[in-house]
């Protein structure tokens, strides 16, 4: 198969996506996939490859989220810039957080990352001059963008559609790069055993840094077009353990250091949250839990893998 | 110069000494035998040198430059590679993969490293194990893939951690012909190891260490007809 | 100076029941090296628990204890049993993750089971006032403090004076050691993780009069639970007790001193301090 069949097949399939219906319902849930995906596929960088479980990745969701629209609200600055100037931020923020954290291992550093988002979330939360403190950030109007000569008006749900998929296609984009690249090396090494990393010559904290850094990128991202696209965001919203534990689940369900992994485990997620969300209040995550601790148990490394595993099974016979 | 000089290094644990006043040098073409009875303090003496353990006191010179509490991976960089007492491999990655990610620090490309790796690999006779599980492989390979990881780090120097613990008479044999194939090329070790035989038919020098202090050192022959060195294995109850 | 002593006495009454939470915590990660995520959730259910016989049977919740206890033991067991043992080998973050998916199932079942109301007990000796010193003193919460010493008592008394206790500490210091001794590990496993599950059960149950509980309450209990292990070294139990206390006082005088909004925050900062620069806890005994 030519090296470009796969990604172009894929970028068709997401253009032609929400063509197939005009109800507004449906789009809400592919931008609901798309966007769960950048979360897995930010957290699998991070704890598939390199290994170190964050249980606080909420942390940058939530300083996207807020650089966005307070730049937006506060500076007047177009939330395009500021959708990316919440992945720098997000970014930026990571790396003091990654000198601190990784000094620790394994179960340790997946506490500390809990502190650190808890911590936060507090100052978010009671920092009221900036923040607005619990009552959170309330966007009523986006202008209308003109891109490449065209009148991008965000009324509707179809742009906020493309938008995502944009950055779900980074986020693949990057997740492959790096799974082929001497860094995806140097995470696996990370991952495997610290000290034989050390032994080879590996930085394994500025290894991990570097990780946590690419990964907050794309989670801060995706703050803000959740910010953007929800138009109301709180510290109990986007800073929540829920949705740390979230991207744990798509991470983990769809198959652990996969690029394509992350799909799988958000169209699960989305789908177990819209059959069960409208049954019962919260009775989602009663079935996130039972999922996660079935797929550990019987499928170690996810949906994805034991695909790909067995595709690869079936190519050698 | 000496390639490597190590002047009155010593780590403290709490109140405990480790290792205290270890004085010594290596000369390029140099093997040198570090031996002591089980808890003499050899594999702190090789943490120490090579960054896993910060010391508390001494200082560590590679060609003259210090490199006294530099983080393992910096040393690793300047030349110095280690092996592991209990073995340490990536074992959920290939044998190639291991190899290759240690190419990596020369390489940046991902097929010069592979090549690299295979190179290596072919050095050591574990071609055909390649592309399996490192886990999969038998102890005395696991001992040779730790090697060949360091080789792809392109040493000056090699610590090896009791490189034939564990292996069987021909195996040893395999590991001592080794070891001096890599001093004929280039290449100066250190090699902690209980087994005596190999030991006395390698060493170009013997360093004994006893109680973290060091108590001899010379050619293997005159070390073992040193009187202390005798009290300090028959102490323990060894010969 | 009122105020100080008012608050310290309250703290040390808290964190002494935080401590019992993290006495089980710690021993399970001692004997299995696993963090259980899903810990705070078996205070919760030992809280409900209480909560549901007073209730309905009008069980004293502290005699309610004589249930609950023994209850949460063969919970914890039929846990260990049943979904923990397989996923042990797998390594100590596939069980790190697999907890977290427990702690979201047994929380969440509760919340469908039974809201996610905020419930008290209100026991008739609940607020009758008493001032010993001129300090108030909760009743409830002074007997908790009372029953909580006599059960990490008689746990340390357990551990160091029976075979099963001695074994448990055996295959604490060294698992494989332990089972060449003859220990059958499996079943110490079982048992420790039925004990860690009793104090967290009873924890729950000694707490229900005192605070709200509602579902999800095992989120923040289970955090508080990490900073305490932290401080206290994760594995020691009188680390995990000095931490629990430490944690309670710090807490309370904190929410006086410094701020109430803050209060949960001078925990984390405590407990990243920590982590940073003793590792192995305050008391240097702890596994890092």
């Amino acid at each position: 198969m030519p090296r470009f069949t796969l990604p172009a097949l894929l970028a068709a399939a997401l253009i032609a996506a929400p063509l197939l219906s005009t109800h507004s319902f449906v789009h809400h849930l592919l931008i609901m996939v798309l966007f769960s995906t950048l979360l897995g596929l930010s957290w699998n960088l991070l704890g598939g490859f390199a290994g170190q479980v964050s249980f606080g990745h909420s942390a940058f969701l939530g300083l996207g989220a807020y650089s966005t629209l307070l730049l937006y609200l506060k500076l007047g600055l177009s939330p395009w810039f500021g959708l990316l100037a919440g992945g720098a931020v997000a970014m930026a923020v990571a790396v003091p957080i990654g000198l601190i954290c990784f000094r620790l291992r394994g179960p340790y550093f997946s506490l500390a990352t809990l502190a650190v988002a808890e911590i936060i979330r507090l100052v978010a939360l009671n920092w009221d001059d900036l923040t607005a403190g619990p009552q959170g950030l309330i966007i009523t109007h986006l202008p209308a963008t003109s891109i490449l000569g065209q009148t991008v008006n965000w009324e509707s749900k179809l742009p906020f559609y493309y938008l995502i998929a944009v950055l779900a296609l980074l986020g693949m984009g990057l997740t492959h790069l790096v799974a082929r690249s001497r860094l995806g090396a140097y995470l696996l090494a990370v991952r495997e055993d610290l000290e034989s990393a050390e032994a080879v010559g590996i930085d394994t904290v500025r290894t991990r840094v570097l990780a946590l850094a690419l990964s907050a990128l794309l989670v801060g991202l995706a703050g803000g077009f959740y910010g953007l696209y929800f138009r109301y965001i709180d510290p109990d919203a986007v800073f929540s353990v829920a949705l740390s534990v979230e991207m744990v689940f798509i991470a983990v369900v769809g198959g652990i250091a996969t690029t394509a992994g992350p799909i799988v485990g958000a169209i699960v997620l989305v789908g177990i949250s819209e059959t069960f969300r409208t049954q019962f209040q919260s009775g989602h995550l009663i079935f996130y839990g039972l999922f996660m601790m079935l797929v550990i148990r019987y499928l170690p490394d996810g949906i994805w893998g034991r695909v790909r595993l067995a595709l690869k099974q079936a190519r050698e016979r | 110069m000496a390639l490597l000089e190590v002047t009155d290094l010593g780590k403290n644990f709490g109140g405990l000494r480790a290792v205290s006043g270890l004085s010594f040098s290596l000369e390029a073409d140099e093997i040198l035998g570090l031996i002591g009875p089980n808890g003499a303090g050899k594999t702190t003496a090789f943490n120490l040198m090579a960054g896993f353990i910060p010391p508390s006191s001494g200082e560590v010179r590679l060609a003259g430059r210090n490199i006294t509490g530099l983080k393992p991976h910096a040393i690793v960089k300047l030349g110095v590679a280690r092996t592991f007492q209990v073995v340490k491999p990536f074992r959920k990655l290939s044998v190639l993969e291991n190899v290759t990610l240690a190419a990596f620090l020369h390489c940046r490309r991902r097929d010069e490293a592979m090549a690299e790796a295979r190179r290596i690999l072919a050095l050591l006779d574990l071609t055909d194990k390649a592309e399996g599980a490192a886990s999969d492989l038998t102890l005395a390979q696991q001992k040779r893939l730790e090697i060949a990881r360091c080789l792809a780090t392109r040493p000056k120097i090699l610590f090896l951690d009791e490189p034939m613990g564990g292996l069987n008479a021909t195996e040893v044999e395999a590991a001592c012909d080794l070891v001096l194939r890599l001093r004929r090329d280039g290449i100066a070790v250190i090699l902690v190891e209980h087994h005596m035989q190999a030991i006395m038919r390698i060493s170009d020098r013997v360093l004994v260490l006893h109680h973290g202090v060091p108590i001899a050192d010379g050619r293997p022959e005159a070390v073992v007809r040193n009187p202390e060195v005798i009290r300090a294995y028959l102490g323990e109850g060894k010969t | 100076m009122q105020m100080f002593l008012q608050s310290l006495v309250s703290g040390v009454l808290t964190g002494t029941l935080y401590a019992m939470i993290a006495v089980g915590l710690t021993i399970v990660f001692g004997v299995m090296r696993i963090i259980n995520m899903a810990h705070g959730e078996m205070v919760m259910l030992g809280m409900f628990g209480a909560y549901w016989s007073y209730s309905l049977l009008h069980l004293d919740p502290f005699l309610s204890l004589l249930l609950w206890m023994p209850a949460m033991f063969l919970f914890g067991m039929v846990v260990y049993r049943f979904l923990l043992r397989k996923i042990i080998p797998g390594g100590e973050l596939n069980s790190l993750l697999y907890t977290a998916g427990l702690s979201l199932l047994i929380a969440n079942l509760a919340l469908f089971l039974w809201t996610g109301d905020y419930r008290n007990i209100n026991l008739p000796y609940g607020m009758l006032p008493a001032r010993p010193f001129g300090i108030s003193v909760s009743i409830p919460l002074a007997i908790a403090f009372g029953l909580a010493l006599a059960i990490t008592s008689l746990l340390s008394l357990f551990l160091s004076r029976t075979d099963t206790g001695r074994a448990i500490r055996a295959t604490a210091q060294n698992p494989e050691a332990a089972a060449l001794m003859g220990i059958e590990v499996g079943r110490i496993d079982m048992i420790t993780f039925g004990l860690g599950t009793a104090l967290a059960g009873a924890s729950g149950v000694l707490l229900a009069p005192s605070l709200y509980l509602y579902p999800t309450v095992g989120e923040i209990l289970i955090v508080k639970c990490f900073v305490i292990v932290v401080l206290g070294g994760l594995g020691s139990i009188p680390g995990a007790i000095a931490g629990g206390v430490l944690l309670g006082i710090v807490e309370s005088l904190g929410s006086v001193y410094v701020s109430v909004a803050y209060k949960d925050g001078i925990g984390f900062v405590l407990f990243l301090l920590v982590l940073l620069f003793r590792p192995k806890g305050l008391f240097g005994v702890g596994r890092a």
